[in-house]
This record gives C-alpha cells, structure tokens and sequence, in this order.
C-alpha cells in the first residue's frame, strides 16, 4: 500500500476545493472513515473527498473549524470562533453529516 | 450574541442539485451493489462519499429501519450462500471423527492437515467477514448513529457478527448432521493443542486468530462480556480437556517414580500453559488453566512426590539437590500456602537426621566405656602400662562426644538454612517448620543442654585460641542458636554455670572478653534473668581480686618479716550465686571433718579469716580447698647427688599431701591411711590426688608401692627424688577432677534432682506472682499463665504444677474457692 498522502483534498458540491492536513480532516469522523487507508475505497486511494451536500461557502466555514479545532486543542479559554448566523443551520446539517 | 439574533436566520437550501434522493429504492439499489462489490472485495471503485450519502438520504428518509433489515438480509443470505459452503468445504471427514482421539500416527497427521485447512477456512472466512463488515458498518456509519441512540438496536457490527455466528458458526455442516461447525472448531483445536503437549510443533498463529475469532463473537447481541463465544464454549472444553489430560500425565508421572523428573515436568508444564495462553489461546485463561494444572497435577500429587521412596524430598536433601528441592517448594507454594506435605517431609527428615546425631554421640560416649570393661580381668603387664591412658579416655570420649554432637547439629543446621535460603525462598513457613523439628530432636536428646555447655565450656577454654575476633563472634553466635531450641533454658543455666565456675576458678578461660561477650549474648537472647547469676559470678571474680590485693597490702603493712611467707590469692564466691554443690564434691560423705592444712598454710588461712571478717562482720567464710591450686618449689636431691628444682603447680589438696613428706625423712615412707589421718582429706579426693601424684605418667612426684592403679589403703608412697621433667615448671592437674566431662549417672540424678527443686520453687513463685495480681483465678487459667511465665526457662511438668498448687493451699497461701470450675483465691 502506498504511503498516504499528508494532505488530502476536499471537493464541495459546487467544485470549491480545500486542501488540509490529513490530521486535520481527520477531526471528523465521517471524513477520517473516508480516508482511512485501510478501507479500500477510492477516497481513500486518492486523498481526494467530493462532498456533494455540502456547498462551498459552508465547508469553507467547516475547514475553518476544523483548523481552529486543531489549533486550539487541548487549551482552555479559547476565544470563540465567528460564525455568521445566516449560516448557521446549514453548519449544523454538515456537522451532522461530518460527525464533527 | 443579542445583536446576532435580530438578524433573520436563512432557511438552508433544500436538497442538493442533481441527485436522486428522494426514491428509497433507487437509494438501495446503488447500496446493495455497492456492498456486493464489497464483499467481492471490489471497492476500489467505490466512493464512501457516494455510499454514506446514499444511506445519509435514506435516513433523512426516516427509512433507516427499513435498511437496517434490509442489510441484515442481505448479510445473511450472504453468509448461507458464500462463506458458509466455504467454511463446510473445508471439514474433511477426517476431522469428524473428532471425539476419539487419533492414536495411529498416521491418522493423527492426516487429521492434523485437515485441522489446519479448516481453520485455515475458517480463518479466512471470519477475517474478510470482519473487514467487510468494517467497510460496511464505515459507509453505514450515520444509519448507525441514528439506530442505535434512537432506536436501541445493536449496532450493524455486532448485527452482523451475531449473523456469522449464527449461520456459519451454528449452522449444522451437513444438512442432516446435527454437529455443528463450531463443535468441529472446537474439537481441532484442542486436537491440535493435544499435538502440541505431546511435543509437537503446531501453527499458533493459526489457533490464535481462530480464538481471536471466539473471542470475538457473543453469545447473545448485546455483547456482554461473560458471554464470549469463547469463554461459553472453548473454554470449558478446553479446560476439561486439560484436566483430564494432566490427571493421566500425573498418574504416569508417578509410575516413573522420580520425584525431580516429576517437579522438572511439573515447572515445564506451567510455563507451557503460561506460553499457549499468551501465543495461542487468551490470556484471560492463563489463570484458570494454572488452577487446573495446580489441581490436577500438583496438588493430588505432591505429597505423593514429595514421600517418593528413593527420590523424594528425603533424598533431595540428603544429596543437597537445592534446584530440586527449589522447584518442589515452588511447586508447593503454588498449591498449598502451608506446604504441608513438603514442611512434614522436611520436618521429618531433620528430626530424623537430629536422632542420628543424638544416638551417634551416645554411641560416640559409650563405645570407649564398653571397651575398658573386660580388660580390668586380664593381668596383663603391657596393658597394666596403658590403663592410665585409657583411664583418661573415656572422660575425653564423653567430653569430644558432646562436642561432636554441637558440631553435628551446627552442621546440620549450617545446611538446612542454605536450603531454606537457596530452594526455599526464605519462606516463613518453611522456617518455623525447621525451627521446630530441629527444637524437637534437641529437646529430644536429654542431654542437650549439658553437651551445649560443654561445647561453650571447650571452646572457651581452648578454641577461640588463636582465632580472630569474628571467628569468636561467629562461633558463639552458633553455639547461641542452638540455645535458642533448648527449652530447658534453667538445665542450660546449671550446667553453663557449673562450666563457667570452674573456668573461672582455674583460670582456665582463654580470655574474658570471650566470656564477658558470650554472657551479654545470653542476655540478648534468653533475658536478663537468665544472666543475673553468671554475671554475680564475674563481680564475685573482680572483688576477689580487689580483695586479694587489699589484703597483700594489709599484710605489708601489718610488717610481718617472715619471708618465707605464702602468696595467698583468694577468690571469695557468693554461696547462692556459685553452684556449690559441684565444690562440695563429698557430699555424700555424713560427717565431713574439715581438712588439716599444714600449719604454714592454716596460719596464713587464719589471718586471711581475721581480716575479711573484720572488713566485713556477720559473713561466714567456708574454705573450698577442692576448687584450689598451690604453686610449691620442690627440690630433687638426685641419687648422683645433685639437687634438681621444679616448680609444681598442684591442686590445693596435693600441696597439702605434699607438705607432709618435708616431715618424712628421705627413703620413708607413709601409707594411705597415715596420710588420711594427718590430712583428713576426704576419701574420695585423696585417692584422686595420690593417683595424680603417683600413678600418672608423667608427674609421678611420689613413688607407689605396690605400683598399680589403684589405691588401697594399705599402700605406701614414697618421696621420688628421681622425678624428671623438661621443664621447670610442672603442672599436675588433679585425675578426672577438673576436666570438662560429661557428668556419670549419679552426677546426672544429683543434677536433676537439684534441677526439680529449683523449678519447684520458681514454679511456686510463678503461681504466688500471679495469684497476688489477680486474687482468684480458676484453674485452667492459672495453668496456662503459669507455663506461659515459665516457658522462657523451661518447659514446666503439669503435674509438677498441681503437686506445687497443692502445696501452697496446704501451705495456706492459697485456697480453694469454687468446685466447678476449680477455682483458687489468694490468701493475704
């Protein structure tokens, strides 16, 4: 098996890409399943995710969490993160979906 | 947060363009081929993303229980059609004929390829099951979610684990056999296990996943712990198995009847089971196999091994086998925290080993006993010659007999501590067992006390010369020890004081510091008590000396002009701390005359009288000229005419026997009677000192006539002016009088009799102490406080006890109280 890659893709439903550390994807489960590299399946081959539900703007907002929840770990007194409130329903059916 | 919620919140957007969510069956269609490809091992192709969605959809669908069946079905007829004709295509004939074990060799490698292909198959089925299932449950991943905290069902994993067992694992393997695939697992398993016992290399790994296999399955979904597949039904077998296995390697193990054979396989056996549980079952078995192996084989068996005729501990220990004996006390510890049948054989072989010494050193002091007897019929001259060797002999024997016997036990004991500290983990059991036998077979030997005292007697006297400081240390810390099992601790205290005295007294100790040492020693280990008369018996010493050189200077002063004067050198003993009754040899004699003293002598005893009796007034000295030494210039005038000088160093009584002939005039002689007359010197002690002064060898300073042994009244002793001797100074040690010896049979009674009396009084005083402090006490507890007071001098006689409790109510210092339960008051 190849080695994985350390940095892996993620594809929004409207074609925005980001790309993270695979550490950092891994924050949610849904994703860390997807790229688990003993699952055979081509996501996890490919180190490429496509999110199709999840539209651009949303898991922009999704990759900034995870990299704040990454950077922020294991602190207390963390200051919160901005999220706009016309997002927010949207942000809580992709958490739902990532597991986050 | 306020000025966030006036702001409207977006309704999100319905749905997501361009898909096809809203049919469930479209939904299902895509999932089940993709978990076919799945199981085909074909997912390469596959997107999660596309998979998880399609079951996201579904749930949104609120048709989430409906995939959930769904799967499960298709799990199901999955597992029927594929895995399990894979599983059954494996069970060769063979392997069914699993209940008898296969004892033909080729048989048994037949069935032990079939074995491994099976649980090849079996393997292999159950791993892609797993990592399948995993795929799946990861694509199912939010269906999971959603029907477990909703819905309470298992999650799909265990649902589908639970489909393995029961249609793969459960399933018959034939459609009209009733065994069950899981039976044929089993029996392979243990079959190869059995392969492996006998010595035979098996595929562990092999085994191991297969277990793995069990353990991961349950018996019922909702997986709790206690109902493993594993624990339910391969362990039980498996440890029945084991059972019945090691109760026939037990019994065969016996018939070879080597005990070390026996502890080798035994320690083999366990760290085998150790080594299978870890590579190749659980190791949660560890422990319950260890149970069983101790059961089975161990504990049914171990007193047998340890009793084995010719191998068992006896020999182990008479042959110093430490690893053996290490491996069966391991062995033992493991079943019994008691090890009783290891600590009895010990035990028993010790007391046993203790009655060899003991009769060994009886034999020692009577062989030569036995051999002097029929000689004093024969009149033979040449063995006239030896007897007065041989008369010193037997005094020698009996004394290098005790000696040999202390020696023999510190051997012993010398060895039994290696044992315990090398084989036997210096186990506290182990050594209150030892401590005990070795206390039984000491105590067991009468004479125990007396030989230990001997054996300090001996050493001090002679053996610490010339050894360093820890050599001493070392010697006495031994000789303590074996003080330690003496329980007749007041026996120890007669004989060591009788010893010490005469140690004392004759300036025989080698050094003080050895004494002084040895007594704070006793101390330490038997109390003060103990000591306080051995040590009354070393101020004695020192004030004697004090006393001695007071009374020089006295005479100094008092100017008397007699040069010719006597050195007096006197040692004044407290009659209560001094056993007195060793000095007063002639006690039996009725009427005991004190002894007539020269009148150079009697002069310097009556100043010596005058004056301590003025220093201290009220005391009564009694002379013990027994316990005394002279030193006497001698002149020889040798028949060439020329006068040879010696210097002699004699017992008080000689020196007095001696005197007497500066009154006989040369050629004269006296007889024995004439010689009691003018001494009255006691029989006894006057034989004795004639024959010391006439008969031995060496130091015949008065010529016998007739010359023989022994002495009667009638004989006639002549001055020998032909004495020769090397040396300037001679000293003429009294016959049999002083020496270390082992008391004859009416020395022991007199000893014993003493011993009796004295325990009389301290019992006595035991019974007052206690009864004082508690006023009344019933009998019982009067009995067990008594020997609980007593039992760190000795080891009181019940019946003695009462004897003394009677007395003292006869006496009026107690009375009876009550009849039942007898009950006793103090009298004030």
């Amino acid at each position: 098996m190849t080695t994985p890659h350390e940095y892996v893709t993620l594809v929004s439903g409207d074609g925005f890409e980001f790309v993270l550390p695979r550490s950092t994807a891994c924050i949610s489960k849904t994703l860390s399943m997807m790229l688990d590299p003993n699952s055979k399946f081509s996501e996890a081959l490919t180190g490429r995710c496509v999110l199709e539900n999840i539209p651009g703007v949303v898991l922009e907002k999704v990759c900034e969490y995870l990299c704040y929840n990454e950077k922020n770990k294991n602190q207390t007194n963390v200051p919160d993160m901005e999220i706009p409130p016309e997002l927010c329903l949207e942000l809580l059916m992709a958490a739902d979906y990532l597991d986050v | 947060m306020s000025m966030r919620a006036r702001q409207r919140i977006r309704a999100p957007r319905r749905g997501i363009p361009a898909s096809k969510t809203d049919d469930f069956e479209t939904n299902w269609a895509d999932l089940s081929t993709s978990l076919k490809k799945i199981h085909t091992r074909d997912a390469s192709n596959l997107s999660f993303e596309q998979l998880y969605r399609n079951s996201y959809n579904i749930v949104l669908m609120a048709r989430g229980e409906d995939l959930y069946e769904r799967i499960k079905k298709l799990e199901q007829e999955w597992l029927d059609a594929e895995v399990k004709t894979r599983v059954t295509a494996a069970i060769s004939s063979s392997l069914l004929l699993a209940k008898e074990l296969a004892e033909v060799q080729e048989q048994a490698n037949e069935r032990r390829e079939a074995g491994e292909r099976f649980l090849a198959a079996m393997r292999e089925a159950f791993e892609d099951h797993q990592l399948c299932m995993g795929m799946i449950t990861d694509v199912l991943m939010y269906m999971d979610r959603f029907m477990s905290t909703d819905h309470r069902k298992p999650s799909i994993y265990a649902a589908a684990m639970a489909l393995f067992r029961e249609h793969v694992l459960q399933s018959p393997i034939r459609s009209d056999s009733k065994t069950k695939v899981v039976d044929v697992l089993e029996s392979t398993i243990l079959f190869m296990i059995q392969l492996e016992r006998s010595g035979q290399i098996i595929d562990r790994v092999l085994i191991r996943h297969c277990v793995y296999m069990l353990e991961g399955l349950y018996e019922s979904s909702n997986e709790e712990e206690s109902s493993k597949l594993y624990l339910t039904i391969f362990e039980p077998a498996f440890l029945d198995a084991s059972k019945k296995f090691y109760q026939a390697e037990g019994r065969r193990l016996l018939e070879t009847g080597d005990a070390a054979t026996f502890c080798k396989v035994a320690t083999d056996r366990l760290a085998e089971e150790t080594e299978r549980c870890t590579y190749t079952l659980s190791s949660s078995t560890e422990s319950k196999i260890k149970e069983v192996l101790d059961k089975e084989l161990i504990a049914s068996n171990i007193s047998e091994v340890v009793n084995l005729e010719g191998t068992g501990v006896r020999q182990m220990l008479d042959n110093d086998r430490l690893d053996n004996l290490r491996s069966i006390y391991v062995l033992s510890a493991r079943v019994d925290p008691k090890k009783t049948p290891l600590t009895a054989a010990v035990q028993k072989r010790i007391v046993e080993m203790g009655k060899e010494i003991n009769a060994g050193a009886v034999a020692l002091a009577q062989t030569p006993a036995a051999i002097p007897a029929p000689k004093k019929t024969s009149t033979d001259k040449s063995e006239a010659a030896k007897r007065p060797a041989e008369k010193e002999k037997p005094v020698n024997q009996q004394t290098a007999a005790a000696i040999k016997w202390v020696d023999d036990i510190l051997g012993l004991k010398k060895k039994f501590d290696s044992i315990w500290e090398t084989s036997f983990q210096s186990d506290h059991v182990m050594q209150s067992a030892i401590t005990t036998s070795f206390s039984d077979f000491i105590n067991s030997e009468s004479r125990s006390s007396e030989y230990l005292s001997l054996f300090f007697d001996e050493n001090l006297k002679k053996g610490i010369k010339g050894k360093t400081e820890t050599e001493v240390d070392s010697l006495l810390d031994n000789g303590i020890t074996l003080l330690r099992y003496v329980k007749d601790k007041d026996m120890f205290e007669a004989y060591y004081k009788k010893h010490l005295s005469r140690r004392l007294l004759m300036k025989r100790s080698v050094s003080m510091d050895a004494e002084r040492q040895m007594i704070s020693k006793m101390k330490m280990e038997v109390g003060n008590q103990f000591t306080q008369r051995l040590e009354a018996m070393f101020k004695d010493m020192t004030i004697s000396e004090d006393l001695t050189a007071s009374y020089k200077e006295h005479v100094k002063k008092t100017g008397d002009p007699d040069t010719k004067r006597i050195d007096l050198d006197i040692n004044v003993l407290t009659s209560t701390m001094w056993p007195m009754e060793i000095m007063a040899s002639a006690t039996r004699d009725d009427v005991q005359l004190s002894c007539i003293y020269p009148k150079e002598v009697e002069g310097v005893k009556q100043s010596f009288e005058q004056y301590y009796l003025g220093k201290h007034s009220g005391r009564k000295l009694s002379w013990q000229p027994t316990m005394g030494t002279a030193d006497i210039r001698l002149e020889f005038a040798r028949s060439n005419g020329k006068i040879q000088k010696h210097e002699l160093n004699v017992s008080t009584y000689a020196m007095v026997i001696l005197l007497l002939f500066n009154e006989v005039a040369t050629g004269e002689s006296l007889t024995y009677t004439e010689i009691k007359e003018q001494t009255r010197i006691p029989d006894h002690d006057l034989i004795r000192n004639l024959q010391s002064l006439a008969v031995a060898p060496k130091t015949r300073v008065l010529r016998k006539d007739p010359m023989s042994r022994d002495v009667k009244p009638t004989d006639k002793f002549f001055f020998n002016h032909d004495f020769q001797s090397q040396f300037l100074k001679v000293r003429i040690g009294v016959v049999s009088g002083s020496a270390n010896k082992v008391e004859n049979q009416d020395q022991r009674k007199e000893t014993e009799k003493k011993m009796s009396e004295e325990r009389g009084a301290s019992i006595e005083a035991a019974i007052v102490r206690i009864m004082k402090q508690r006023k009344s006490l019933t009998h019982s507890k009067l009995m067990t406080e008594v020997l609980s007071q007593l039992s760190a001098r000795f080891v009181p006689d019940v019946n003695m006890i009462k004897k003394r409790i009677e007395s003292l109510i006869d006496r009026e210092y107690l009375e009876r109280i009550e009849e039942d339960p007898p009950t006793y008051g103090y009298v004030a």
